[in-house]
Formats: C-alpha cells, structure tokens, sequence
C-alpha cells in the first residue's frame, strides 16, 4: 500500500535543512591536510558538538570513539579565528602511507588529496562524487607528479 | 648569577591579579560583589575560575546552569589561551587589576570554542603538547610516553605541582646529543591588530652553519613587518611572559625555558607605550 500524501508530508516536516562549509587547512606541524568544518540551520543557529556527532554515520562512530586523537573537536581556525569542527590529524599519515604504498605497487596513478578527502570526507557528511576519482592523471595537480 | 632553572619556576609561578565584574545586564537578586583573584599565567580561565562562577552564580536567579565566558573592553577571551597570553596580548600596559566582566548569558558562538567541561580543557591541552612534539621530536618523545606520563603533565598544571609536571616535561625538553637542538621551535605568534589569530610557521633552532638562531632571526623570517629595523623607531614591543626578551637571545634556550606547559612559545607583538 502506498503512502498517502499526509503521511509523506509528515515525514519531511521532521527533516531540517543544514548549510556544512567544509575548510581543507594544510598542518605544517603535521605536515598533512586537515579538515576543518562547520554546520549551521538556515536560521543561522550553529549545530552543537553533540548535533554534530548525531549526524556522523554509526559506522564511523565507533572509529572514532577508539581513541581520543581521532574524535571530532571544536578548534579555532587558524585564519579565520572562528570555532570550528576538526578530525585531529595525527592519525594521517598513518592511513595514507598504507594506501599510497600499495597504489605504488599496482602502479596506479593518485591524487592525494582525492584519495585523503575520499577516505575522511564522508565521515563528516562530504561525499565526493565518483567522477572525482575517475580524472585521467592529466588532469591531476602537478602536485601529485613531484 | 641566576640558574636557568630559576627562570623555570618564575615562568610556572608568574600570576596576574585581577577583578572580576559581572556584565550589567546580567539578573541578579542582590548586588553582585566583585571577585578578586591571583591568576597563574600560565594556565587557561576555564580551569582556574570555578570560585568566580560559583561566587556570581550565588547571587543570581535560580536558572539553568548556563556556560559562563569572559570579556575584556567588549573583547570575548578565548580561554583556550593561556592567561598569560591573553593579558600579554589585550591589557598589559595598563593598570592594574586585570579588570575581566564575567557573562552566563549570550554566549558568542562565532568567537569562542565551548568549554563544557574539564575535559575539553585537557584534551586541549594535550593537544598542544603532541603537537609541539610533532614539531620537536616528530612526535617520537610523546609517543613513547605512557598514558600514566601524559596524565601527570595534565594534574600538575591542574593542580598547580611544578615538580610533578617537569619530571615529564623535562623529556619533551631533549633533545639527541648528535642535535643542538629541536628540530623545529613550536612558536606562535599574535598581534591584536591583526583578523589572523597568530603567525606559526616552520622555523629551525640551528642555521645551515651551525650557529643557532636568535628570536630576532625568528621574528625577521615569519613577520618582518612587525619590528621595525635596528636603527628606526621601535613602534612595537615582543613579549614573552610579560617582559621582552633580548632579541639576541637563542630561540632553542627561549623554547626550552620560556615556553608555557603547552610547550609552545606564545609570543605577543604589541604597540610599545608612548609615555
């Protein structure tokens, strides 16, 4: 039996809509990319650290609860001075040496940045369209050629 | 001649008095007094100010526990800096007490991080360290530590025990004896003037040659705008826990002695007074 349009309308009324404004920060000390990146409702009322958490997938949940080091903080951003969201960095290097070794030895062709924002991303509500992964390595930075 | 463990001490038990007022428009019951108290530089407003909230909250209405903040001359104080910095940065040429207004209404989101609980401090806190330790050790010091290690750097600022703190931090101040030094000074530096929060950049102790980098050389290298040449006008004053280094000064000697507990070295560029 379908659903009546009564029953759909009261579906979406529950729905909100939410603004993310996502920031890639390159870490100097870390020497990695950062996401940094905050959500807000269309009234402009930011979501709270606990919203925040809400909307990160179950799945990614329980990663993240592991250890204190990769949880989501509410930091400054270093040019704007303004409170965002952060996944802490210092994991990095760890995920994206494994993937860039073993892409070396397939010989195929990356983008770090695309592969580091495919992986992180998502777990934060940004998902990259497929066609990002499918760029000839032409159109790659120059600076994945170095 | 002073032992440069005297200046250790006399960084970790620098304190600045200061007056805390409750902001006008806030509801009281009775006339809030105001609360005095001797701030240790070198820790953060949230953890040291529980007197003060429970001292204004006595006197207003019974309402839900909202999230105190602080403000100096219209300007909200990001506790997540160290106090230190923050009156280097905002009131140190002027009168004192520190005159702070305390809110518990109005929090201002895009300004401040939220600081709900004790936690959020330490965690923080040791954020800090670690990456002060990325830039020293490449993070090989703190990551040997044990759990226990990082825990008693936290209770010693928190309690406030110099001795418990530097027999951790001591080993985040070594470095190899085939070094001279660190491998990179974790440093950041701030000017009010500026919508930039701080300058921080990647920045060796020891030159090419071996000779080992002075604070002026930091300075001319990450914001040269910020002091004018030798023989011009010194329109600006570098502070450092209150005084102004020598620009000669060795930037490895200033990390190792004069960094906070964070093990950063928060520097502030100010106008110089022209009295």
């Amino acid at each position: 039996e379908s659903l009546d349009d009564s029953q759909v309308a009261g579906v979406r009324a529950t729905e909100e809509v939410i603004r993310y404004e996502y920031h890639v920060i390159y870490s100097s000390s870390y020497q990695v990319p950062v996401l940094y990146f905050r959500a807000c409702f269309l009234d402009g009322r930011p979501l709270t650290l606990d919203e925040i958490w809400k909307s990160v997938h179950a799945c990614y949940q329980a990663r993240l609860l592991e250890g204190p080091w990769d949880t989501i903080t509410q930091q400054e951003h270093p040019l704007l001075g303004q409170p965002f969201f952060v996944l802490h960095p210092c994991r990095t290097n760890e995920f994206m040496s494994s993937i860039l070794t073993s892409s070396q030895k397939h010989n195929r062709h990356t983008n770090y940045i695309i592969l580091w924002l495919s992986i992180v991303g998502p777990v934060v509500g940004l998902n990259l369209p497929l066609s990002y992964a499918k760029l000839a390595p032409e159109q790659n930075t120059t600076a994945d050629s170095v | 001649m002073t032992d440069d463990k005297d200046v250790l001490r006399d960084v970790w038990f620098g304190r600045i008095p200061t007056c805390f007022t409750l902001y006008q428009d806030e509801i009281t019951e009775r006339e809030a007094e105001p609360y005095y108290l001797l701030l240790p530089r070198v820790s953060y407003l949230t953890l040291v100010t529980d007197k003060v909230k429970k001292h204004f909250q006595k006197v207003m209405r019974q309402e839900e526990a909202t999230e105190i903040w602080f403000e100096y001359e219209g300007t909200p104080l990001k506790w997540h800096y160290p106090i230190g910095l923050l009156f280097d940065l905002h009131a140190s040429n002027t009168a004192l007490p520190w005159s702070i207004t305390v809110h518990f209404k109005n929090f201002p989101e895009k300004d401040l991080l939220h600081c709900h609980s004790k936690d959020v401090i330490e965690a923080h806190f040791m954020a800090c360290i670690k990456e002060a330790d990325a830039l020293k050790h490449k993070s090989q010091v703190i990551n040997e530590m044990q759990k226990k290690d990082h825990k008693q750097l936290w209770m010693g600022l928190q309690n406030d025990k110099f001795e418990q703190f530097w027999a951790i931090n001591r080993k985040l101040m070594e470095y190899p004896p085939e070094d001279s030094g660190f491998r990179y000074i974790p440093f950041r530096i701030y000017q009010a003037t500026t919508e930039r929060p701080f300058i921080q950049k990647l920045f060796r102790p020891i030159a090419s040659g071996g000779q080992l980098h002075t604070l002026g050389d930091l300075l001319k290298d990450v914001c040269p705008g910020a002091i004018a040449p030798e023989d011009g006008e010194q329109k600006t004053q570098v502070m450092i826990h209150g005084i102004e280094p020598m620009l000669e000064t060795p930037i490895q000697w200033l990390s190792e002695h004069m960094s906070y507990p964070d093990n950063f070295l928060h520097i502030s560029i100010i106008p110089r007074p022209t009295d």
